[in-house]
């Protein structure tokens, strides 16, 4: 790649961003080196697997299933960091009524570049399929995804981010079917910087689409998400659960949106974002929006941010928990709305984990006293 | 066991505690008296370290350690108990899971093996039960949605799980119904009278003081101890109010 034009954060969409390591890791070489745990996910019923390794396929740990690799159907011209992507990566495609036999779990590891792909995921009538996405390493993964839901198809997409270091760009395009469901949940529980990006838009009536985040900042991460969900159709339903979890001198964004188109009626849309403080020196940004041309809708949202309740901790240490334990045990608490979504309780307790992980983590993170904070 | 020697502390730069000293061995009860406002749940929150009581003068040590020096889960572990005049809820932590994390916490402090998750849940059936405490109230979340008395119940659960050494009651018997008030009581002497282990009983009646008997009854006003004596101290109180001691 020669040149890499990013948008700056005079762009309303961008004003949170810090793309500032990108230019840096697009030129740097992959060091190739994979590690040896791909955090598979233990389940009863081992499903398709894939490892990308610097956005290629690594076939001889793979198992793909009826998933394929080659050219897929997704563009985003539109979207800076998703026209990146290009057009080929893995794909599912699923038949009328079918679903993949167990779990797809899908590994990207970055070594310390660039990588980018694209996936597309189209289920038809009535098929059904449970992804799981984790992203380790320390480049910077870039990815496009295209999701299309046909009439009561149901897809759940967890992903999961727990690289050490680096960047991860997901930008989403999804459309449901009538009566089908979506629900994408993620967790940023690494050192990576993200951007989620996603715009899902209600084609069918009835249909379904739900996001959930729980986002860990600390150090100087920024976590910066921006999604926009669109009825078009009328008794469609959508819910967004974004949780922020700010320390250090990291930030949290979260812009939020939901649009009702005119004919929308009958629309339930929620969103609640919440924020939590960790250090008065990190920040939360939580932007909901709602657009609604429709009459006769039912859409709320709510945006909080605040601390950990002191009485709470004070009552934890009184009974023996130290103060990590409390403000893990308190944290948990606090994403556990957004983690609770993921239907797989395997899946759900491997999220958790991480979770866990991260607080193992903390101590890594020292702020130098004289850094006056802001709150915003 | 327990030495306090003229201990002053402030709250938000106020004085409230001006010169306490209060000896507690091993084997005793002792109650604490005092008209409202007096800085008797001041003196609990200073002795578990809650942050913003600081002490300004004085000391405190629990068999010989500074508890000064300690922090609050740390004077836990040594077996310090507090139980709160106002139990926090905290939802979305079950009160299983809640004392399972302290009781392997104190446990893990104290070089000890940490129980497993059936150890754990017969003790907490056992104290539970003895304290007529259903097991479905345990794995609510803690004190969420429990009424006042059934908070102050759940406060003696835990001391049972946790089976402290020192243990700082602050009206316990408070919001506690007649028959409540009875199990209560009970389950202080059973968990708590032995030689070994101490009570400082924060109360404003008597009626606690007739089930579990204390061998000194102090009464604190305006943040010093104004007078102390037997159980008979109380049930002078109780006849004659505090009077000339309040002012
Ligand atoms: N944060 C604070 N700032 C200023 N004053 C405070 C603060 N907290 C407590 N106080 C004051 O300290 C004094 C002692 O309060 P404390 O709660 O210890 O009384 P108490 O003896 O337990 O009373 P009660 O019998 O009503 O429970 C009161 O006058 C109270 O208003
Ligand atoms: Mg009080």
């Amino acid at each position: 790649m020669t040149t890499l034009v990013l948008p700056s954060n005079r762009e309303e969409g961008w004003r949170w961003s810090d793309l500032s390591q990108l230019p840096k890791l697009a030129q740097r070489q992959p060091t190739g080196v994979a590690p040896d745990d791909f955090q598979w996910i233990g389940t009863e019923r081992e499903g398709p697997r894939l490892v990308f390794v610097d956005g290629q396929l690594d076939a001889a740990r793979s198992q793909v299933g009826p998933l394929a690799i080659g050219p897929v159907d997704v563009t985003a011209s539109d979207h800076p960091l998703g026209a990146l992507a290009g057009r080929s990566g893995w794909k599912l495609k699923l038949g009328r009524d079918h679903a993949p036999h167990g779990l797809v779990q899908i590994v990207h590891v970055s070594t310390g570049a660039a990588d980018h792909l694209a996936a597309e995921v189209e289920l038809d009538v009535d098929a059904q399929a449970s992804i799981v996405e984790t992203y380790v390493g320390d480049g910077w993964a870039n990815r496009l995804t295209g999701m299309r839901l046909f009439k009561g198809a149901r897809l759940m997409l967890s992903r999961r981010l727990i690289g050490s270091s680096g960047f991860v760009s997901l930008t989403d395009r999804a459309e449901i079917g009538e009566g089908a469901s979506l629900i994408v949940a993620t967790l940023a529980a690494g050192g990576a910087d993200t951007r989620l990006d996603g715009r899902c838009e209600i084609r069918g009536e009835g249909a379904y689409a739900e996001a959930a985040a729980a986002l860990l900042a600390r150090g100087r991460q920024r976590h910066d998400a921006n999604l926009a969900i669109r009825h078009d159709v009328a008794r469609g339903m959508s819910r967004q659960v974004w949780r922020s979890v700010a320390d250090d001198l990291s930030a949290c964004s979260v812009a939020a949106r939901v649009e009702v188109a005119r004919h929308a009626q009958k629309t339930d849309g929620e969103q609640s974002l919440k924020g939590l403080l960790l250090a008065r020196s990190a920040t939360i940004n939580a932007k909901p929006e709602l657009e609604i041309f429709a009459d006769d809708v039912k859409c709320a949202h709510g945006a909080t941010v605040g601390e950990l309740d002191r009485h709470a901790l004070f009552y934890l240490q009184s009974r023996g928990i130290d103060p990590e334990e409390a403000r893990a045990l308190l944290t948990r608490v606090f994403v556990a709305d957004a983690l609770d979504r993921i239907g797989e309780e395997a899946v759900r307790t491997a999220f958790y984990a991480d979770v866990e992980n991260w607080f193992g983590q903390s101590q890594a993170w020292v702020v130098p006293s004289e850094v006056e904070g802001r709150v915003r | 066991m327990l030495k306090i020697i003229n201990l002053h502390a402030s709250v938000d730069e106020k004085p409230i505690l001006k010169g306490i000293s209060l000896a507690i061995r091993p084997g005793e009860i002792h109650a604490i008296m005092g008209p409202n406002g007096s800085g008797k749940s001041t003196l609990s929150y200073v002795l578990a370290g809650r942050p913003g009581y600081e002490v300004t003068e004085g000391s405190m040590t629990l068999d010989g350690e500074d508890l000064l020096e300690l922090e609050p889960h740390e004077r836990s572990a040594r077996g310090l108990f507090l139980g709160f005049q106002y139990p926090v809820e905290i939802p979305g932590v079950s009160n299983v899971q809640f004392l399972r994390t302290a009781v392997n916490a104190q446990r893990r402090a104290r070089g000890e093996a940490e129980l497993s998750a059936g150890e754990f849940l017969r003790v907490a059936r056992e104290q539970a039960g003895a304290l007529g405490f259903d097991m479905d109230m345990m794995k609510r979340g803690v004190n969420v949605g429990f009424s006042g008395g059934e908070k102050k119940r759940n406060e003696m659960v835990q001391m049972g799980i946790i089976d402290p050494r020192l243990a700082v009651l602050d009206e316990t018997d408070s919001g506690l119904d007649i028959d409540a008030l009875r199990v209560v009581g009970e389950g202080i002497n059973r968990i708590m009278r032995k030689p070994d282990k101490a009570v400082l009983l924060i109360t404003h009646y008597q009626r606690l003081l007739d089930l579990v008997r204390p061998d000194f009854v102090h009464v604190l006003a305006g943040g010093r101890i104004v007078r102390s004596g037997g159980a008979d101290l109380a049930l002078e109180l109780e006849r004659e109010g505090y009077g000339e001691m309040a002012a």
